[in-house]
């Protein structure tokens, strides 16, 4: 049978959960003697970049029309696409405000010049393609990359954990950092998957694995009210990684 | 009129590419290209708070998130002139230790010797030659582990925070981190062999401004607070606060990435400047693997920032060991973060990140919000140099056909090991 094909893109972002397919170290040539990689541009300089694939892993955020028709391109590609970290997933940090006057910023930042840029607010990819697998995290974690690439070729999709940062939390019998500590800790609303990496070294959770799915923000903001945080700045810490109103 | 254009520059991280006129045998305009989207982070992060900071701006890169993590909690620290512990002072340099171990091996063997062995992957390489890419990946692993160890993450640590850590290690884990060293030891000398051993790179030679960060001790990354430039004999140095001498920026319609100069010439950050403004750092064992790698300094070859890097590793590896021992020593305290009291403020940091010299400057309320911050990469501030180096490689070339002229000039752009989603942080308005 021959091998699956497969391409690895970036958007744009910061190349981070490209990294971490890198960073495999130890299962990495294995990992590419199992698949057929046609195209991966922070890997290799020979690239197919026309025929079609198996399956895409693409992160990053589209912020610009360059990115959107890449974007299109790899889904016309792609028999599987998958959103490989929270900007992918979510829209990540660039799309934190994208309720701004982003002509305003682009003119703070870059003079006249910026007026002239090729950019858009931060998008996720399901908001302008179908997404087939979602990998979130800021980066994703190896484990579940390699989860999925293994569940693919077996023609399935992996399962990830549907319940909060909190939970795994509390496996770890952490002292609360919320409750305990009244530090504005994003665990009860974030997807699981990090073993609580941030509150397990007393770091609180900033919510980079974007919202659980039956996230209850509003509940977690009036108790935060309640110890005496700023609502609007709460909120505006929750939609750090994941803006209002990308629903999935 | 006719052109050299590299669309989509491969094994670099980010979008950039390369565009080369000629009139003949005339070189007309040389521009490195960046497509990288616009992710406008510095004007979004404001009105965070204080800890909020670094968690959004390590963002800008992942390969250099533990830098941009750390210049970020010393500009902070700065602004609020807080004092942190020696004890984090040491984690903290292990962390740019750890990264630049894993950032020049992905570099050096994942990224650059395909080019000289002509392959165009590590992937086919390993297929012909798997040594060199498994003693690359296992110096990359231990780079990772060290940032697991001490940063708590490989990318975008979350264990460092303003004032300190989280929690600082145990020591059966620094325990550990000194028999992954030991190993290292013998891989980063074999790392310098193999680089050593690649078919030389001669094709570029011009003299060049360097610029790096100059330390109070003898060897960091982290320390000091001013830049040192080195051309010809003669040096100048710029303050962390002066910073934006550095930078008489430009703004190029090509690109998002502004272009510095300094005293009007282009200057290049990174290994091989590292090394030309502290040359007290090469002696020993560095200055044998300096003769075996034929490294001269101050070079005159951009593409020796390759041999420079491998000089690195083995410094890398040895430093990261002194400072483990030193930790044990000591004995590690669980100690808390240094309280922080906000204050209205600017702070500014300058550090040396695996690809050169990193800026960070922010300005704070009173409450400890932030108003501006500027972040200058060294991507950004190659980006002049590298141009001219651009343009110096097709003037010198006898060869005068696209591929040879093409694949120098990709030679050229991963020597300096651009990192293009950082280099687009650097265009602003005068």
């Amino acid at each position: 049978m021959s091998k699956p094909t497969v391409g690895i893109f970036g958007l744009t972002g910061c190349a981070g959960d490209q990294l971490v397919i890198l960073n495999c170290e130890d299962r990495l040539l294995d990992l590419v003697a199992l698949i057929d990689i046609r195209e991966f541009l922070m890997a290799s300089s020979e690239n197919d970049t026309v025929s079609k694939l198996d399956v895409a892993l693409v992160e990053g955020a589209v912020v610009s029309k360059r990115d959107a028709g890449r974007l299109e391109s790899i889904r016309e590609r792609a028999k599987i696409l998958v959103a490989l970290g929270t900007c992918a997933v979510w829209g990540g940090v660039a799309a934190m405000d994208r309720g701004s006057d982003r002509r305003k910023l682009l003119e703070e930042v870059y003079g006249e010049a910026g007026l002239s840029y090729d950019t858009q607010p931060a998008q996720a990819l399901h908001e302008l393609v179908k997404v087939d697998l979602n990998i979130t995290g800021c980066p994703i974690e190896k484990d579940h990359v390699l989860a999925a690439i293994a569940n693919l070729l077996n023609g399935d999709l992996p399962i990830y954990p549907s319940y909060p940062v909190c939970t795994e939390c509390r496996m770890q019998e952490n002292n609360c950092l919320l409750v305990d500590r009244g530090q504005l800790c994003c665990g009860p609303i974030t997807a699981a998957g990090c073993k609580a990496r941030c509150p397990d070294l007393r770091v609180p959770c900033v919510g980079c694995r974007g919202p659980v799915g039956d996230a209850n923000a509003e509940s977690l903001t009036a108790m935060l009210a309640e110890k005496g945080f700023d609502r609007q700045a709460v909120g505006a810490r929750l939609r750090t990684f994941a803006p209002a109103g990308v629903a999935q | 009129m006719s052109k050299i254009v590299i669309d989509h520059l491969a094994r670099v991280e980010g979008h950039g590419g390369i565009t080369v006129e000629l009139e003949g045998d005339t070189v007309g305009s040389v521009r490195f290209d960046v497509f990288e989207g616009a992710r406008l982070l510095e004007p979004l992060v404001r009105g965070k708070r204080f800890d909020e900071v670094a968690p959004v701006l390590s963002r800008i890169c992942s390969i250099c998130s533990a830098a941009h993590t750390l210049t970020s909690l010393k500009a902070t620290e700065n602004a609020f002139a807080i004092r942190v512990s020696p004890q984090t002072e040491l984690l903290r340099e292990l962390m740019f230790r750890g990264e630049s171990i894993e950032s020049h091996a992905l570099h050096l063997f994942l990224l650059v010797a395909p080019d000289y062995l002509n392959y165009p992957s590590a992937i086919a390489l390993a297929a012909d030659k798997p040594a060199p890419v498994l003693l690359g990946l296992r110096l990359k692993k231990l780079g990772n582990l060290i940032q697991e160890v001490i940063g708590g993450r490989a990318i975008h640590p979350v264990n460092a925070v303003p004032g300190g850590f989280g929690k600082a290690p145990a020591i059966e884990q620094l325990i550990e981190l000194r028999s992954a060293l030991m190993q290292g030891v013998s891989d980063s000398d074999a790392a310098m062999d193999v680089i050593a051993s690649l078919p030389p790179a001669d094709f570029c030679h011009c003299d060049t401004v360097y610029a790096a960060l100059r330390t109070p001790s003898l060897d960091s990354y982290y320390e000091g607070d001013e830049v040192m430039a080195v051309s010809d004999g003669s040096r100048a140095i710029v303050h962390a606060t002066d910073y934006k001498l550095l930078t008489n920026e430009c703004a190029v319609p090509h690109s998002h990435a502004k272009h510095s100069a300094f005293r009007e010439k282009p200057f290049m950050v990174g290994a091989l400047a590292r090394l030309t403004v502290n040359p007290r750092r090469v002696t020993g064992k560095l200055a044998v693997a300096k003769k075996r790698l034929k490294l001269h300094l101050p070079a005159d070859n951009p593409m020796d920032n390759n041999k420079a890097q491998a000089l690195e590793l083995i410094n890398d590896v040895e430093r990261a060991l002194e400072i483990i021992e030193q930790l044990l020593r000591a004995g590690v305290k669980d100690e808390p973060p240094v309280p922080v009291q906000p204050r209205a403020a600017t702070g500014t940091a300058i550090t040396e990140a695996p690809r050169g010299l990193l800026i960070h400057s922010y300005t704070y309320d009173a409450e400890g919000r932030i108003t501006a911050a500027d972040v200058i990469t060294p991507t950004a501030l190659n980006a002049a140099s590298m141009e001219m180096h651009f343009r110096k490689a097709v003037e010198q070339s006898a060869e005068r056909d696209d591929a040879t002229l093409s694949r120098k000039l990709q030679m050229i752009a991963r020597a300096y090991d651009p990192c293009i989603s950082c280099s687009v942080h650097l265009l602003r308005r005068q």
